[in-house]
């Protein structure tokens, strides 16, 4: 029913229109690349340095002959990597702890959780992460690790109060009434009712991942194989004293694009499946998501 | 509870998350750091040589050992001199820290001002062309990477390839058309970064005043749209703007301005943590911990404060 009156909203408002179609284009290609498909050549390199558009290379080619189109096609798929598995996760991680928080609210472990989350949001994110990698030795998952370390919490504290808003609902009184036990009632009947939640709060870590890649493996703490947009930011910065500046206006126009959509689409959701935000204000804590470095970290 | 009761409860939690927060850094950034015994030993050391230097950094201790030293010290405040430099850290503190300050408040503060003002003219414009176009300026800020503002403004405002205005990086304050010249670019892309989350936040503020009882009232009176607004709206919107921009002076203290910093060649506090992190100089490293613990402790019990200051209904 809820999701009825979305796509009833999604339909007529052109604009999330087309930023779900942007989207599924650039999960289209995504696709592509996972599959081999496109973008298999990114690290080919050619005799052709900081050449420009042509019908070989769509986008021009870098400072060492690499096409630049196919690096950005995967880099999309990079993008989409990070993005789903640090959403997945942190939302998992906060759908659980926050429901616990919620349900045992103003208990020892509502307590415990909370001091918890105020204590990861205490450290300052790119430490976190930089500390993280370099204590798991720079190995591939840390950056991952650490994002869904860092990002679970805001999930976690919308939870939380939707739960203390469900319990003393009338139906779940009545489920404990009958002797359903708590984890039954927390899985089957507070759980699904947040759903809503979740999947906005999904689209918004989907979104601060993707973010913070592009920070993280510009700092050389991201990506260690393979190539991604915040790499070719990185790698660019060199072509733009050369007066060469294709791979950075392709790595971040993508970059641009995919989040935009994204944000639109959060916000559509917001809008049509949360009505206490009809006009959405940060959910967060005070400070800007921990995705953004918004105060220039 | 009573005053005092409330105001044991608070330094209590903040107790606590100086303890969480220290612990948790400790354990990633100096307990699980490198070890850097191997470097300083210099080429082919004897086993001894290795044993003295882990002894010499404490690495023989075991963790609980450690982490109470680690204590010790933030109570005094003393960490000693960082391991790469051999500077002390207080001092290393006191030369990085006000260059951040001063990197980064400008934009920050103008950050504020200007989101504050967009905020109130979208939220008298709800649903009017204005509001739409705040929320697409907004939005925009909101989807462009931090980075790539940073580079762009710096090749538009600050390279032979655009305005050529300012110096493309590096950093000289000792006079305040050098320092002008130097932060202008840093604070432009946080300017133009920050606005579009702290606008939207901001609206959202104003919008909930704006359908208030008290504010149709004082329209009502016939105040100006302008008095009610600095009167009425403003001082009622302190709490939610003073949680936030109180919460945001730990991160800006210590987090602060990395990516700025590096980019720029900026020697602040930010750069410096990072190659802490990077060469494993636990010194630098615990002080900085410490340092952003304590710089929330303070904020979380005075944001308890203000707000009894500045809302008459919560002094009881």
């Amino acid at each position: 029913m809820m999701w009825q009156r979305w796509w009833e909203r999604v339909r007529q408002d052109p604009v999330t229109l087309a930023a779900l179609v942007l989207i599924m284009l650039f999960f289209g290609v995504a696709c592509g690349s996972w599959l081999g498909l496109i973008g298999g050549g990114w690290s080919d390199t050619s005799s052709l340095l900081r050449g420009g558009f042509s019908a070989e290379h769509w986008f021009g080619t870098n400072a060492i002959g690499q096409d630049i189109f196919q690096r950005a096609v995967f880099g999309t798929g990079v993008a989409f990597q990070v993005g789903v598995s640090v959403a997945l996760g942190a939302t998992l991680l906060g759908a659980v702890f926050g429901s616990l928080a919620g349900y045992f609210h103003q208990r020892a472990g509502d307590g415990l959780i909370g001091w918890l989350m105020g204590v990861i949001e205490s450290i300052p994110f790119y430490l976190l992460v930089a500390a993280l990698a370099f204590a798991m030795q720079g190995h591939n998952l840390a950056m991952y690790l650490a994002m869904t370390l860092a990002f679970w919490t805001t999930t976690a504290r919308l939870v939380r109060a939707e739960t203390i808003r469900l319990r003393q609902m009338p139906f779940v009184e009545a489920a404990r009434t009958l002797g359903v036990g708590q984890s039954a009632i927390l899985s089957r009947h507070i759980l699904p009712n947040t759903s809503h939640l979740l999947l906005i709060q999904f689209t918004i870590t989907f979104v601060g991942a993707v973010k913070a890649e592009v920070v993280l493996s510009f700092l050389g703490l991201g990506i260690q194989d393979g190539v991604s947009w915040g790499l070719m930011i990185a790698e660019s910065t060199s072509d733009l004293l050369a007066g060469h500046f294709s791979n950075f206006l392709v790595a971040s126009i993508s970059l641009f694009l995919l989040v935009m959509a994204l944000n639109l689409l959060a916000d559509a959701m917001q809008d049509a499946l949360d009505p206490r935000f009809s006009h959405p204000a940060d959910p967060g804590p005070a400070e800007p998501s921990p995705a953004e470095p918004s105060h220039g970290t | 509870m009573n005053t005092s009761g409330l105001v044991r409860h608070g330094l209590l939690q903040a107790v606590a998350l100086v303890l969480g927060v220290t612990f948790l850094g400790f354990l990633l950034m100096v307990y699980f750091a490198p070890d850097l015994s191997y470097q300083l030993a210099g080429k082919n050391p004897t086993a001894e040589q290795i044993q003295q230097i882990r002894q010499q950094l404490g690495y023989d201790q075991p963790l609980p050992v450690r982490y109470l030293q680690y204590l010790q010290e933030l109570a005094t405040f003393d960490f000693g001199y960082s391991d790469s430099s051999g500077e002390r850290v207080t001092a290393l503190l006191a030369r990085t820290l006000p260059v951040s300050a001063a990197l980064l408040l400008p934009g920050f503060i103008l950050g504020h001002i200007l989101a504050m003002g967009l905020g109130a003219v979208a939220a008298y414009g709800r649903g009017r062309w204005t509001d739409r176009l705040i929320a697409v300026v907004s939005g925009t800020g909101m989807s462009i990477s931090f980075i790539v503002v940073m580079i762009a403004f710096q090749l538009v405002f600050a390279s032979s390839y655009g305005l050529n205005w300012f110096p493309a990086r590096g950093w000289q304050w000792a006079t305040p058309a050098q320092y002008l010249s130097h932060v202008a670019v840093p604070t432009l892309t946080i300017l133009f970064v920050s606005s579009g989350y702290n606008t939207r936040f901001y609206r959202a503020v104003f919008v909930e005043q704006i359908g208030q009882d008290y504010v149709k009232a004082a329209r009502a009176f016939g105040y100006s749209r302008t008095r009610t607004f600095f009167r009425v709206i403003l001082p009622n919107s302190l709490l939610p703007v003073l949680t936030r921009v109180l919460y945001s002076v730990p991160a800006i203290l210590v987090g602060g301005s990395l990516l700025l910093e590096s980019y720029f060649g900026i020697p602040g506090v930010g750069k410096s943590t990072f190659d802490a992190i990077t060469s494993g100089d636990q010194p630098v490293l615990k002080a900085v911990i410490a340092l952003s613990s304590l710089a929330l402790a303070v904020v979380m019990l005075s944001v308890d404060r203000l707000y009894r200051v500045v809302d008459p209904r919560l002094r009881g």
